[in-house]
């Protein structure tokens, strides 16, 4: 019998923000573990929170053998590694303080707006040993903003956003996006309906849905997928390349291990190469289950049986800078295109709730309210120009995609 | 019983859980569990800021309190606050999923038998090409005191599955998911017919859709889609969090003002049975019916004590966090539409070329809401026709609200045990859904 500890340690500060001022001053400290007994091919877990008697969660682990879930899978073994990444801030008491002096700049530089929602200081700890020689260790502190942004004026629950998750702070970089957001806002611009560039940001607009729903490695195996049975076939065009990442330099500040122990070099994990599909996401089960490769995309709670959910996924950066992508032309910088979805076959349609002309610098105001479409294959294909290299700001690693889309105004 | 810090309003929330979960692929099992814990909210408010602590360790409640309290100002006027005078002051044990009811109760291998017994009906037809099936329940009893004297216990309970299959018919794809609910174990049980007609909807789609041809259509909303049409377009609209110091919405959204069409009215209620049923909410708040919209003029919104005392308005039960770890907010509970006075067959025969949305994938709401149909139909010439692939349907929500003309006369309300509403860093929140059958004219479908 091998066991196994996963043990997941939430520290937080969060500040919720109304009106530009800090509303409330939220602590918390929550403890989650669970207890993995692998045994003749079968799998027991048990879990707990907070306190716990470390004896009786192993006995009830033992005792969940019973329930005859399979894992005949080798357990991950002999690595030992550790990760800790800190952040600007020691404290929440030092945290709250900067944040006070944020909100003030905030107060004054834009008093026809309000910025609302969570500042938050967050140390994540999660480790996983067993007695097979594996013991990983990552503790991440970082700063997670996720502010609203709101012209006085505006009948909208919330006109644009400003999200960050880094490790470093830098107030002055900070107020120059949120500048930039608002100046955007305060002037209106025009678009003619038609094919345009259209930068996507991020963590705003839901375009990469397909393919984490397409690459998953059940509905590949199954023959469900649109991709099924195409590895080594070319899908998209030779510029585009996807990873599915745990690492920073994507941006991705998350345990550099899934939930079953693996590794992997680099943190990544090449899906599609250049346009030519390699692999869909699996954990143990399906990459053996389908005879496919094992990338490493196992979750699942604390306290549950290892299952396969996606890693994050990102589209490799060009040698491009976003300027060079744009070449001098004014396009459309997409803030949220929300709501939105593909058909089966891959058509893809969304509303654009907020979106601004751009010429890669600056936002030259905010555009009417759009509908953008495209398809799957078009829009990592023929129309995909690519990830800019440089990132939009020093906050965190923010690489804009550009891709030509049929635009419409609504 | 706790000491309560002098000088400030001070409110624990204990949160004690019981939870099931089983999961099978293709009929194996891949997960069973039950699972309980403990957990704790504490409140400490000095009249100028609120500070939260969230906690597993319940016996340590009391040093967190104590030690929220050394970070507040401590003030004697403190009860007079308008916040603070909000509160009200329940007591008594409302507890309804005792003994027999609860859910922990029933064996596991029992419920385990119920999932792999609609598997099984599903399991191995020629266009599946992988079925996943979900039970999952849970049992929450929750404890509330108060600084002003609250003492009461009341407890929420939920059982439910889904069968989530893929289809796949030569190069023909479809995904959709059948989805049964009850507070009672027992009213899952002889949903058999109900599964398999479910299921042969999903297989006449895969093989007979037809791509919409994007544009402006009339479309009729199920009492699922009617019920996430209510909640995304105006239900959130009506969370007076967001008017919190900010008098260009209040002036915009004054009481009175006619904001939908004559027929139509939206509620959001705590009381009906279902998973947005809260008889408290997370403040310690009955829970209460809030018309949202009246016969198309602007009626109601959702406070917590909070926000009522803000706007000066009255404290409505919809202060309500996602679980121990989170400060309630202002939620919706269960959001639906109103019936009105025609059958879902007048509906569709006063459509000459339309659509039907019958489920959804998902909704969004801002000024613009969205919906994903899954099963669609289109409506021609006063009859419904053909299966219709759809990527979203949307609209500006005040144009839209003016847009409905035909309401059904029967109300149906939609529960759900996975998934739920999203409101900024706090998903998924248990709520209900439902309504009549509604017809819009002009939403952009693509």
């Amino acid at each position: 019998m091998i066991k196994e500890k996963y043990t997941i340690n939430s520290e937080e500060t969060s500040l919720n923000l109304v009106q530009t001022q800090i509303e409330s001053v939220r602590k918390k400290n929550i403890t989650k573990t669970g207890f993995r007994v692998y045994k003749d091919e079968k799998i027991g877990v048990s879990g707990a929170i907070g306190h716990y008697n470390e004896q009786e969660q192993w006995e009830k682990a033992q005792k969940a053998l019973s329930l005859n879930i399979e894992y005949p899978y080798e357990v991950s073994k002999d690595l030992e590694k550790s990760v800790e990444k800190t952040c600007d801030f020691a404290d929440g008491v030092a945290f709250t303080r900067e944040m006070e002096e944020l909100l003030k700049a905030l107060r004054e530089k834009h008093p026809q707006f309000i910025f609302s929602n969570k500042i938050n200081l967050v140390t994540n700890m999660v480790t996983m040993e067993n007695d097979k020689g594996l013991n990983l260790h990552s503790k991440i502190s970082k700063i997670e903003a996720s502010i609203l942004i709101k012209e006085k004026s505006s009948p909208d629950l919330m006109d644009a956003f400003m999200g960050m998750e880094g490790t470093r702070w830098d107030r002055e970089e900070f107020l120059r996006m949120v500048n930039l957001t608002c100046e955007g806002l305060e002037k209106s611009a025009e678009i003619d309906s038609g094919m345009h560039k259209v930068v996507m940001i991020p963590f705003g607009c839901e375009f990469m849905g397909k393919l984490y729903s397409e690459l998953h490695g059940l509905k590949y195996g199954t023959g469900g997928s649109l991709f099924s049975g195409k590895i080594g076939e070319q899908l998209f065009c030779d510029q585009f390349t996807l990873y599915q990442s745990l690492s920073a330099e994507d941006g991705i500040l998350s345990p550099f291990f899934d939930a079953e122990g693996t590794v992997n070099n680099g943190e990544r994990y090449t899906l599609i190469e250049n346009g030519v599909l390699k692999s869909p996401y699996t954990d143990k089960k399906y990459a053996r289950q389908f005879n496919l490769e094992h990338t490493g995309s196992a979750g699942g709670g604390y306290d549950s049986v290892p299952s396969l959910a996606p890693s994050p996924l990102v589209i490799k950066k060009s040698e491009k800078t976003l300027k060079e992508m744009l070449e001098g032309e004014k396009v459309i910088l997409a803030f949220f295109a929300s709501g939105g979805d593909f058909t089966p076959e891959g058509k893809y349609a969304t509303p654009v709730q907020t979106s601004f002309l751009f010429d890669g610098e600056r936002l030259l105001g905010r555009l009417p309210q759009l509908n953008i479409t495209s398809h799957l294959n078009d829009m990592f294909g023929k129309d995909f120009i690519g990830v800019a290299k440089d990132s939009f700001t020093t906050l965190f690693p923010m690489h804009l995609p550009v891709m030509n889309m049929k635009v419409e105004k609504v | 019983m706790y000491t309560f810090p002098n000088g400030l309003y001070s409110d624990i929330r204990i949160e004690d859980v019981f939870e099931t979960k089983i999961e099978l692929t293709d009929g194996r099992l891949d997960e069973i569990k039950e699972k309980e814990y403990k957990g704790a909210f504490i409140r400490v408010f000095d009249g100028k800021r609120w500070y939260y602590s969230a906690t597993s360790d319940i016996e340590g409640i009391q040093d967190e309190l104590d030690d929220l309290a050394k970070l507040a100002e401590a003030s004697d006027a403190i009860d007079n606050h308008p916040v603070v005078k909000k509160f009200e002051v329940n007591q008594g044990d409302f507890c309804e999923f005792t003994g027999d009811k609860d859910i922990a109760s029933t064996n596991i291998e029992d419920k385990k038998t119920l999932l792999k017994g609609y598997t099984d009906l599903l399991k191995g037809h020629d266009t599946i090409t992988s079925l996943k099936s979900y039970y999952v329940d849970k049992r929450k009893k929750k404890t509330f005191y108060s600084s002003k004297g609250a003492n009461l216990t009341f407890d929420f309970q939920m059982a439910g599955l889904r069968l989530a299959f893929s289809l796949k018919k030569r190069d023909k794809l479809f995904s959709e998911s059948y989805d049964g609910s009850s507070a009672v174990f027992g009213d899952l049980k002889n949903k058999e017919k109900e599964v398999q007609e479910h299921f042969n909807k999903a297989v006449e789609f895969l093989n007979t859709a037809e791509d919409i041809k994007a544009g402006k259509y009339t479309v009729i909303f199920s009492p699922l889609a009617a019920g996430v049409f209510a909640h995304e377009s105006f239900g959130h609209k009506s969370e007076s969090d967001f008017m919190v110091g900010d008098e260009a919405m209040r002036k915009e959204w004054t009481m009175g003002k006619k904001v939908g069409a004559d027929l139509l009215s939206i509620i959001d209620d705590g009381n009906p049975d279902g998973s947005g049923h809260v008889t408290f909410d997370d403040e310690g708040t009955r829970a209460k019916k809030t018309y949202l919209i009246k016969d198309g003029i602007l009626s109601g919104r959702l406070h917590s004590s909070s926000t009522a005392a803000y706007l000066e308005e009255d404290v409505t039960g919809n202060g309500r966090a996602i679980n121990f770890e989170y400060e309630p907010i202002v939620r919706m509970t269960t959001t639906y539409i109103d019936k009105g006075n025609k059958t879902l067959d007048e509906l569709i025969s006063e459509v000459e070329d339309g659509v039907l949305v019958e489920t959804i994938k998902h909704g969004s709401g801002m000024s613009t809401f969205t919906i994903a149909p899954s099963l669609a139909y289109a409506i021609k010439d006063g009859k419904l026709s053909h299966p219709l692939k759809i990527s979203v349907v949307s609209g500006n929500v005040f144009k839209t609200l003016n847009e409905i003309d035909g309401v059904s006369d029967t109300i149906q309300l939609h529960s759900f045990v996975l998934g739920g509403c999203g409101k900024m860093e706090q998903y998924p929140l248990s709520v209900g859904f439902g309504g009549p059958y509604v017809r819009v004219n002009n939403l952009d479908v693509q």
